[in-house]
């Protein structure tokens, strides 16, 4: 979407330790966590950034 | 068309919370299908391990060496001047208790749902709920990259913090930012904690919740931070509040870590709604986490007996109506809202508390001694040295 900040979760386990805080935390219910997995549904995301603070390793970055 | 199977009633997810859920409904006769998307139950281990003991009984568990750990004295709460406070086992009267295995403990509780007659289905993942209309009536499951539908007239969310079945079904369970915590928890080996003591740090080390160590004997120990999410400004923050805190304290900055987990925690007021037609939540997937110690195992487990029994009760009488669900939503209320709510206040003023007040509330306790640990008491003794602090707590005196 035009106007919408980048969104990046690392989630390839360099950073992500799969602890599903960002899930739980998101407002629109749009991260999705798999056992070694995590995607978020770019279309519903609004960049509130409330992943970002729920993250406890930085794992997650908007900019 | 997906294949479909039935059941009366469907559990997500096998924690604490589903497992309890799970072995009461099957116990009172229900046919029980419990599904969890991870591979072993328990594992990875996201959690302190620390919990009190006196719940036990009301739910039929029995303590077993196989996931006790150690049983504390007691817990010592340290002021920003870390000035300690120790409550002991006299006046928090069955409050303290164990540091568990947790892993060990919730495939306890799901041997327990088993061994009831629950059957259990591992790497199967819920996507979605089933609805006619407003009627939630199961939920389509991925099993082993298998998709496929489980019917049943009770559909049971105990999906964790994490949870989306709640959401699903179009309970709100939203909370706010400061209404939750990120966590982050190191497991370290060679560090000097005390094993009589669960210990916690309060105060800016960690804003707006508090730095923990529950040791685990032989020099190992979970060390841990939870930090309030309206506190935090930048990414990763939990983490650096948590290597900050370590590396100012000798006994642990020795240590050597050995595992790392994180996660969320709710701190919140009890939701209004954990029902609708067809579907209850229970533990924290119905944020029934005491927003005070954050500690959430004892209350998933009382309220998932009720839920329990209560889903039994619906398929037996084929009532399972939102109406119905209500004699499920009083129980768990009756049994631990009021607390709840109270821990809830007296969190909300902590969290706003400067470290000289912290302080000043730690010397006071210090200086007397306490019948019966309450957060009422506190506040009553706090009050006759410093009143200025109890001000702010008025509504809870
Ligand atoms: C870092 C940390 C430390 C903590 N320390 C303590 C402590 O010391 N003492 C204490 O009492 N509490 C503590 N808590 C809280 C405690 O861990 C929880 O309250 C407790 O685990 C709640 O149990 P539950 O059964 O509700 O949920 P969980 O134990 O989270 O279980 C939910 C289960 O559902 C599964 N699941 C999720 N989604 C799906 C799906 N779509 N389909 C199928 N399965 C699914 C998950 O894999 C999980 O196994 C801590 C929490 C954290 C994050
Ligand atoms: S930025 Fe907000 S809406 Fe987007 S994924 Fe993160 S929490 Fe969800
Ligand atoms: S909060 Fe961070 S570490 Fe946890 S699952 Fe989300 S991205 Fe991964």
């Amino acid at each position: 979407m035009p106007g919408k900040k980048d969104l990046h979760i690392e989630s390839s386990g360099q950073l992500c330790i799969y602890c599903g805080a960002c899930v739980g935390m998101c407002p629109l219910n749009c991260i999705y966590l798999d056992e070694t997995r995590i995607t978020f549904d770019e279309r519903i995301c609004t960049r509130c950034e409330i992943c970002v603070k729920a993250c406890p390793v930085a794992a997650i970055e908007i900019g | 068309m997906p294949s479909t199977i039935t059941t009366d009633v469907l559990v997500i997810g096998a924690g604490p919370a589903g497992s309890m859920t799970a072995k009461w409904a099957a116990m009172k006769g229900a046919r029980v299908l419990m599904i969890e998307k991870r591979q072993e139950i328990g594992s990875p281990v996201r959690c302190g391990e620390g919990m009190s003991k006196s719940w036990l009984p009301e739910v039929g568990i029995r303590p077993s060496s196989r996931w006790i750990n150690l049983e504390v004295e007691g817990a010592r709460i340290f002021s920003p001047r870390e000035q300690a406070y120790v409550i002991n086992e006299k006046h928090a009267g069955n409050e303290v208790g164990y540091v568990v295995e947790r892993d060990a403990f919730d495939k306890q509780l799901a041997i327990d749902a088993g061994n009831a007659g629950v059957d259990v289905k591992l790497k199967t993942a819920a996507l979605s709920l089933l609805k006619e209309g407003r009627q939630v009536v199961g939920a389509r499951v991925k099993e082993y990259g298998e998709t496929y539908d489980i019917r049943a007239p009770v559909t049971i969310g105990a999906d964790g913090f994490e949870s989306q079945v709640g959401r699903w079904a179009g309970i709100p369970t939203n909370l706010a930012l400061r209404d939750m915590d990120s966590c982050l928890q190191y497991r370290m080996t060679n560090v000097d904690s005390d094993v009589r003591y669960c210990d916690f740090y309060l105060g800016k080390v960690a804003p707006g919740g508090y730095v923990w160590i529950f040791p685990k004997g032989d020099g190992l120990a979970n060390v841990g931070i939870g930090v309030q999410c309206s506190q935090i400004k930048g990414p990763g923050e939990a983490r650096k509040y948590l290597d900050a805190w370590i590396a100012n304290h000798p006994a642990y900055s020795k240590g050597k870590k050995i595992d790392m987990v994180g996660g969320g925690v709710s701190i919140s007021p009890p939701l209004k709604q954990t029902v609708a037609d067809g579907i209850m939540l229970v533990g924290d997937a119905a944020r029934m986490i005491d927003p005070l110690t954050g500690g959430g195992i004892a209350n998933g487990c009382i309220a998932g007996k009720i839920c329990g029994e209560v889903a039994a009760e619906a398929v037996e009488l084929r009532t399972p109506t939102k109406e119905f669900f209500q004699k499920y939503e009083k129980g768990w209320r009756a049994r631990l809202e009021e607390k709840l709510y109270r821990n809830w206040i007296a969190k909300e003023k902590l969290c706003s508390l400067p470290d000289e007040v912290f302080d000043k509330v730690i010397e006071a306790l210090q200086s007397i001694k306490l019948e019966k640990l309450s957060v009422h008491n506190i506040l009553k003794a706090v009050n006759q040295t410093h009143p200025e602090v109890t001000r702010e707590f008025a509504e809870l005196l």
